[in-house]
């Protein structure tokens, strides 16, 4: 089976703390993959890795290897990596001096990358399309995107990550500031996604995993303790801890 | 018992809510009190000609300021033409990368500077520049305002790009853009309010600062067109004016002092306009 990301004997330590403690696992291509597990068991600081976004953290120090179609991503520009993974974060930031027009292009201007006036327009219109955002926002491409809803503009968010055409896409808790009724609309939106781009997506809802996902890892305390088809994870787990995890008696 | 301590608690509250009430009286009567006190004095001073004449001996007509004017242009452009680009790029720095070591000397270095009294960098200007020139000129008076300008502009820079939120960054940089590219398109946007208020409340220090000018610019009584010469500036101009026994001149003088209260006003007023948006 082909994979996207391929991660080998990963461990991360911020100063004297050991965040990850040798982490290995593949993903997929056009699947959905949630990362669940309780506050501080190292979710966050895993997906960031992926695309070397964790090197933004003084002091950080990450051992093994993580590669991305078979390239190790340490040993290219982390720019380059970037490029090829999309990351949409816990909390919508749209820019903020960008209408929202120029948000979904905001990877090509911002990196100077020369496009079209029908490329621009034809880039914006699919991606709001795959972010489900095309009807409400047409009429107001041009205005910045600070009076669209939470909601609305983390699906902006995902738009903007989707017009570089990324092969993965990161999703770090992407529903966690938002309302139900966004949570859900962005819950199908991923379901729809994945057959043009693999999605990573780091959840401590579990509910959300098991409805979103097709493979499901739960990490505790920095370690992978489960990794499987959500099915098979969700029904008839292998390890006890999972299961103490899924019953709730971690809390979340 | 409960309830002795709740009306005690509620007449303290009372008592600070009077005294901030009375403190900031205090503070807009003063400020109130300066503008009156030199509007009224000034006002009369003012009129086409005293705005567009060069100054003269005492008691002669057609007289006035433009060249006290023009000079602060010149001497407070000069400064903000080094300061800002300068001032900018070293808050941005500093924010940016406040743990390189490089950052922190510079960083106690600018905090030096905010401390030392503004004369000393008069002298400093007139030890390194008036000296070794045999004359004073508009630019050792730009010298020794750039030092005083630049901590303020290089500290409000870094505070505001502070405020721009890492998640913005990450949002750049998660599409693939270099830190650089992320800093000019991303953070500076973000920060633009902030940079553009540090200019402006560091230019309105330095126009009306006279001590760092007292054995640089020196003053002159002509225009001048080159930096090399010495130049008369709007606080020169107050303060021998106000210290001369001519009354004409003192009039003058309070008519220079109201021009330079409004610019600054007009600064004040604009930088809270942009703070507020």
């Amino acid at each position: 089976m082909t994979t996207t990301f391929d991660v080998s004997q990963l461990r991360v330590r911020i100063g004297k703390e050991s965040i990850i403690k040798g982490i290995s696992m593949s993903f997929f291509p056009h699947t959905v993959t949630s990362i669940m597990g309780p506050s501080g068991c190292g979710k966050t600081t895993f997906i960031r890795c992926m695309n070397r976004l964790h090197e933004l953290v003084p002091n950080i120090q990450v051992d093994g290897t993580i590669s991305l179609f078979n390239q190790d991503i340490f040993s290219v520009n982390p720019m380059l990596i970037r490029r090829q993974v999309g990351m949409v974060f816990q909390r919508p930031n749209p820019f903020p001096t960008m209408s929202i027009f120029d948000n979904v292009v905001a990877g090509y201007r911002l990196n100077g990358l020369p496009l079209s006036k029908a490329e621009a327009l034809r880039i914006v219109e699919l991606s709001l399309h795959k972010a489900g955002l095309w009807q409400e926002v047409k009429d107001v491409l041009h205005r910045k995107g600070a009076f669209l809803s939470g909601g609305q503009q983390q699906r902006l968010c995902i738009a903007r990550a989707l017009a570089m055409d990324p092969s993965v896409l990161l999703l770090d808790e992407p529903t966690s500031a938002l309302d139900p009724n966004s949570t859900a609309h962005i819950e199908d939106l991923i379901a729809e996604l994945k057959e043009s781009v693999s999605i990573i997506m780091v959840t401590h809802n579990i509910g959300q995993a098991s409805r979103v996902s097709d493979y499901t890892a739960f990490f505790l305390g920095g370690e992978l303790i489960e990794y499987g088809t959500t099915q098979k994870l969700f029904t008839v787990p292998d390890d006890p801890r999972t299961e103490e995890y899924l019953s709730r008696k971690f809390g979340s | 018992m409960r309830d002795d301590r709740l009306s005690q608690r509620i007449l303290i509250d009372r008592t600070l809510k009077g005294l901030l009430v009375g403190v900031a009286l205090i503070v807009a009567l003063v400020l109130m009190s300066i503008i009156w006190f030199v509007a009224s004095r000034g006002i009369g001073a003012i009129n086409w000609t005293f705005l567009t004449s060069l100054q003269g001996s005492p008691g002669a007509s057609n007289v006035g300021i433009v060249n006290a004017i023009l000079g602060t242009v010149m001497v407070a452009g000069l400064t903000t033409l080094v300061v800002i680009p300068f001032g900018i790029w070293c808050g941005i720095a500093m924010a940016e990368y406040p743990h390189h070591p490089l950052i922190r000397w510079a960083m106690m270095g600018i905090d030096a500077l905010q401390s030392i009294p503004s004369i000393l960098f008069g002298i400093l200007a007139y030890l390194w520049i008036v000296v070794p020139m045999g004359h004073f000129s508009s630019l050792s008076g730009s010298v020794a305002l750039a030092f005083i300008m630049l901590p303020m502009v290089v500290r409000s820079v870094e505070e505001s790009v502070k405020q721009v939120p890492l998640t913005l960054r990450e949002a750049s940089l998660a599409l693939g853009v270099s830190p650089t590219r992320t800093i000019m398109k991303v953070v500076i946007p973000c920060g633009l309010n902030g940079i553009v208020t540090g200019a402006l409340l560091g230019l309105g220090r330095i126009v009306g600062e006279t001590a760092p000018l007292l054995f640089t610019a020196f003053g002159s009584p002509f225009l001048v067109a080159s930096v090399l010469e010495p130049v008369q500036t709007m606080p020169l101009l107050i303060y021998n004016y106000a210290t001369s026994p001519y009354p004409d001149w003192q009039q003058m003088g309070w008519g220079a002092s109201f021009i330079l209260l409004v610019f600054c006003f007009i600064l004040g007023l604009t930088t809270r306009f942009l703070v507020r948006k």
